[in-house]
């Protein structure tokens, strides 16, 4: 069997056998997932091998008629995603090993390892039928996971947002698909990406179209609104492993694909793409900075990350796409970590309630640090990795010419770090109440991903060259890009400007923190209720402007209004007819009334009239 | 011609696909003077026997084949039957649509009175449905589309009510009216060619009135605008008979007979088939809109039909392989995923019932089965992958794209985009939410066990796509006229 068939076939049989074994046995669909998803990740690293010091893995099998084939490559930029989407799905499934609460284990694995399965499918495809293919199944995999994560109707509602927004984003993007295998005549990437598509007329319309697919997988605004949602909704590790890696992952991968492989971007897209990801990052960091529940702070971040890699991949630049992508994979390091934290933190206490939480550090030494940790990485601390992604973006941004995109991503950081001050002061220090007197360290298999990531940060932080040299150079030549130097620490104004940040965050932290009398998850008050920003937190609150809910409360006043010429034309072949029939036999009805001189008129006239015609046109003349 | 064995034999095969149901429909009635089980198994003999006949047909025919059987008649009115590739492969999924809604239908119309007359109907009706396909001459096609209107009357008038029968007439004075326009356009062509033989008539062109006469009598038939909604009001009748006539088969007349006559005989203008793309669009649309406001649960299932017609027709009118093929499959997993739909609501309607939808709710906890059905037929009907829908969805659009109007386009990605929204509606207003009192169970293992095949049907279409899209390819090269 071809390599790189082991990750998308393997995890495939592996779910369905999750399937037959008994939900009480202990261990054995833990192990089964662990041991599958360590095998696709050491594929991953063969595959990723073989495409630095070789040709690329290759697969080609006909498949849907029609001269679409099922095919695959696994080229360095490939094989980086799908080493870190195994490696997550790795991860996850030893953190799920002891973590009880997230629905019935056997569907938990059998979700896990499905969307491994669809999520390597879908980074390794080469035709973009199979890309979609791939891509467009995990839809009902993404319902199902989030719908058995929780018994209640809320979870169910929640799977449907997600399932619903996504479908339609789907559609777009098959459309936008179909679009450019029109143009280029091919489905293969590599063909397509011999003979980019340019932004005119149609293949801007497919471009956007794509757009729209690849910013709704990568969680971006404003296709997010069901990720809080699912925050609260849905399990702790579906939220590491889904909304905050593999979606963003897949997400951002391929907008990357399309962005520079596939098309020639001009300015104009070039300002709408970094326009996206600069509003997604404020958007949705000031809607983190208010939260205060552990779980739905964080989804929040999880959006607004998105922004930076979006605003990274817009610059359009060897270095700003190289940061989109290092951030891309930063992001999932941190967020997955920052997760695990918070599924700890509800596994002791059976809160993520920021109001009564406080003072864990003490409790839960191994959980903090790991915090401590990761949100200094997310907050571009150095020399974490999340700041070196973040100084590629920033460096990429000026570049551009655009500074205006550069100080919105530096009003986002310091956004950033004020919530996870205040979230890591209510949730790790402070006082702590008398209720979690008895807290006790998270389980080793919780302890274990969550300390491992936390050392990725630091590792690709201090040690960014180990990325850089296996992952990005060679995935930035994949996609036929110049090579700048990328790692190494560089003391110059990026720098000093994030320490400022970092200074006006802290002080930030300490005016909300005494403004509010000394209660942490109180610290953003001063901005949350301040003079409008009051007012437009309460609506955003109440979904006003989630987009979702505007488009379902409108449906059925369209719908209905639709409906109207349907109702018309079943008047015209209904009612319409039988009325018309009803009044033409009533009067002539009416005219047989048994008057014989009225026959013989009618006798008469009918001679007449046929006299005259075939007179006209028949043998007469 | 070819007499050796085996053509021989594919011939008989013919024959019995068309013979066996039309003449054995009329033994039904004496089946039930022995009892009621031979009935029955007669019954569900000769939809299998049909089904059978059908796929021995199969393999000859993709070899290229030619079967043929024909009854001399003078002025050119010849009986013909000839098995192509195209007419096998509608054969097979009605006669099998067909075969399974039978054996459904043995629980669940037991319940009801009429069955011998129901039983009589259906067969007869499968067998007015294999006349019609495999008929190369037109008017004799026309003869057998005019006796399935015949069968779907009777069927959707089953119950005896006054409400039953002005449907059922409904549904018979609509359907006929277009079949009279089509029979003014087959008259035109014979009066213009001087044949109606559509072997020999491959390849011809055809007037724009002829064309659009015969188009006419095939919206009608396949419930298109303006003339979709009696397929939601024929509604009314039992559900096997809605799966057998708004999913499976009748409604699958209608396209057929369009890619027979537009679609591998004649060679029409291409204004002609833009008309018939904007008109799709417009039925996608409206009867998509229709499905979000009834509240019936068998009423948004039909407008759904309308609304997946309309995507058969976006592929078979675009004029390019791509699409025609896209077209094809459509048949195939509509046929399927619809059919189990039908059958799902069915037993829903029997188990509560009840028909409107918001008066259901937390069905999923009683009856998880049927549930898991709906849900798999649904995201075939949406066309999500791994579902067989996903590719016939694909396709479709990719040969829209071919073809190159952006307003038809954009009209069926808003239909595509409002089938995601009813359909998991009514998912969520029937089985999710609050249970309700005494909710009912699961339906008979029979019933419950024929909408699970087809939901698993249609999840294995899309894993095995390459058969049927290597068979449908096939087909397209081989038949296909004026398609780029």
């Amino acid at each position: 069997m071809n390599l790189i068939l082991i990750p998308i076939v393997l995890p495939l049989a592996a779910a369905l056998l999750v399937l037959l074994v008994p939900e009480r046995t202990k261990y054995v669909k833990e192990l089964l997932a662990s041991g599958v998803t360590a095998v696709c990740l050491l594929t991953g690293v063969s595959t990723l091998l073989s495409a630095l010091f070789g040709p690329p893995i290759t697969l080609d099998l006909p498949w849907a008629g029609a001269g679409l084939n099922f095919a695959l490559r696994a080229d360095s930029l490939s094989s980086f995603l799908l080493l870190s989407v195994s490696f997550f799905s790795f991860l996850i499934s030893i953190y799920a090993f002891s973590f009880e609460n997230k629905g019935d284990a056997k569907w938990f694995f059998f979700n896990l390892l499905i969307t491994q399965a669809f999520a390597a499918g879908a980074v390794l495809s080469e035709n973009l039928l199979a890309l979609l293919f791939f891509w467009e199944g995990l839809l009902v995999f993404l319902y199902t996971f989030i719908a058995l994560s929780q018994k209640t109707e809320a979870s169910k509602n929640t799977a449907k947002k997600a399932f619903l927004i996504n479908a339609v984003t789907d559609l777009c993007l098959l459309v936008g698909v179909t679009i450019v295998a029109c143009i280029s005549g091919s489905m293969n990437m590599t063909v397509i990406s011999g003979a980019k598509l340019t932004m005119n007329g149609w293949a801007g319309f497919a471009y956007v179209l794509m757009l729209i697919g690849a910013a709704s997988k990568a969680g971006a605004f404003p296709f997010h609104t069901w990720i809080p949602d699912a925050a609260t909704d849905s399990s702790v590790p579906f939220m590491a492993y889904v909304p905050a890696a593999v979606d963003k992952l897949l997400g951002i991968y391929f907008l990357a694909r399309i962005s520079i492989y596939l098309f020639a971007l001009n300015g104009a897209m070039q300002l709408v793409l970094m326009t996206l990801g600069a509003v997604t990052i404020l958007v949705a960091v000031m809607m983190a900075f208010v939260q205060t529940d552990y779980k739905r702070l964080l989804s929040y971040h999880a959006v607004s990350q998105a922004g930076y890699m979006i605003l990274g991949i817009g610059t359009l630049n060897p270095i700003g796409i190289a940061g989109g992508l290092f951030h891309m994979l930063n992001n999932a390091v941190y967020k997955s970590c920052l997760f695990m934290t918070a599924g700890a933190v509800e596994k002791r206490t059976g809160t993520g309630d920021l109001s009564k939480l406080g003072g864990l550090f003490s409790v839960m030494p191994v959980t903090g640090i790991c915090f401590l940790i990761a949100a200094a990485a997310i907050s571009g601390i150095a020399p974490l990795n999340g700041f070196f992604s973040k100084e590629m973006i920033y460096k990429g941004t000026i570049y551009t010419g655009h500074t205006v995109f550069f100080w919105a991503a530096e009003v986002g950081s310091f956004l950033t770090l004020a919530s996870f001050l205040k979230l890591g002061h209510a949730a790790f220090f402070g006082k702590r109440s008398d209720n979690f007197a008895n807290v006790a360290e998270a389980p080793f298999s919780n302890l274990l991903p969550m300390a491992i990531l936390a050392a990725v940060c630091i590792a690709f932080g201090f040690g960014a060259e180990l990325p850089v040299t296996w992952f990005l150079n060679p995935a930035l030549r994949t996609l036929n890009l110049q090579i700048p130097v990328l790692a190494g620490f560089h003391p110059d104004e990026l720098y000093w400007l994030s320490v400022i940040v970092i200074l006006a965050a802290v002080i930030n932290h300490i005016v909300g923190y005494t403004l509010s009398g000394g209660k942490a998850y109180k610290a953003s008050d001063h901005i949350h209720y301040a003079p409008l920003l009051q007012e437009t937190y309460a609506l955003a609150e109440k979904r006003f402007f989630d987009p979702y809910e505007i488009v379902m409360r409108a449906v059925p006043f369209v719908a209905a209004a639709i409906y109207k010429i349907d109702r018309f034309f079943d008047y015209l072949t209904d009612a319409l007819p039988t009325r018309v029939a009803g009044a033409f036999s009533g009067a002539s009805s009416r005219l047989h009334n048994g008057s014989y001189p009225l026959y013989m008129a009618f006798t008469i006239a009918g001679a007449l009239i046929y006299i005259f015609i075939t007179a006209n046109y028949g043998g007469i003349r | 011609m070819d007499q050796s064995p085996s053509n021989i034999q594919l011939i008989f095969a013919l024959k019995t696909a068309v013979a066996a149901p039309i003449l054995g429909a009329f033994l039904i009635p004496f089946a039930n003077k022995i009892s009621v089980a031979a009935r029955n198994t007669l019954a569900v003999a000769l939809g299998l026997v049909t089904f059978i006949s059908a796929a021995w047909l199969l393999p000859g025919t993709i070899s290229g084949l030619a079967i043929n059987y024909s009854i001399a008649f003078p002025l050119g009115f010849d009986f013909i039957l000839s098995a192509d590739m195209l007419s096998v492969f509608m054969a097979v999924i009605s006669s099998f649509v067909s075969s399974l809604i039978l054996i459904y239908s043995i629980d669940y119309i037991s319940h009801y009175e009429n069955q011998t007359e129901y039983y009589t109907m259906v067969v007869l009706f499968l067998g007015s449905m294999m006349g019609l396909v495999f008929s190369a001459n037109l008017l004799w096609m026309y003869v057998f589309w005019e006796l399935t209107a015949f069968a779907s009357w009777r069927l959707v008038g089953f119950f005896r009510s006054d409400r039953d029968v002005l449907k059922a007439n409904k549904t018979f004075l609509v359907t006929v009216f277009g079949a009279l326009c089509m029979l003014a356009g087959i008259l035109l062509v014979y009066f213009d060619k001087g044949c109606i033989d559509m072997r020999l008539l491959r390849g011809e062109n055809i007037s724009n009135v002829a064309a659009f006469l015969i188009l006419t009598g095939i919206l009608a038939k396949s419930a298109t605008l303006p003339f979709s909604t009696w397929l939601p009001d024929a509604g009314v009748a039992p559900s096997t008979v809605t799966a057998l006539l708004h999913a499976a088969v009748l409604v699958k007349i209608g396209v057929y007979a369009y890619a027979r006559i537009f679609g591998v005989t004649f060679v029409a203008a291409p204004e002609f088939s833009q008309a018939v793309l904007w008109i799709a669009g417009a039925s996608a649309i409206v009867s998509a809109a229709a499905a979000l406001v009834e509240k019936d649960i068998k009423r948004i299932i039909a407008y759904s039909t309308v609304s997946q017609i309309a995507f058969i027709f976006l592929g078979l009118a675009s004029g390019n392989r791509v699409a025609f093929i896209g077209g094809l499959l459509y048949i195939l997993m509509h046929s399927v995923a619809k059919g189990g739909l039908f059958l799902c609501a069915g037993i829903i309607e029997q188990k509560t019932h009840n028909k409107d939808i918001t008066k259901m709710g937390g069905l999923f906890k009683t009856m998880p089965i049927t549930g898991v059905s709906f849900a798999l037929c649904s995201l075939s009907v949406m066309g999500i992958p791994p579902f067989g829908g996903f590719f016939s969805k694909f396709l479709v659009f990719k040969g829209a794209t071919q073809n190159g109007t952006l307003g038809v386009i954009l009209m069926f990605l808003a239909g595509a985009i409002m089938t995601l929204l009813y359909l998991s509606r009514m998912f969520y207003l029937v089985f999710m939410g609050q249970e309700k009192p005494d909710s009912p169970r699961e339906g008979s293992i029979v019933m419950v066990a024929s909408v699970l095949a087809l939901a698993l049907i249609g999840l294995s279409l899309g894993a095995l796509i390459y058969y049927p899209s290597y068979y449908v390819d096939l087909l397209t090269n081989q038949l296909g006229v004026n398609l780029q």
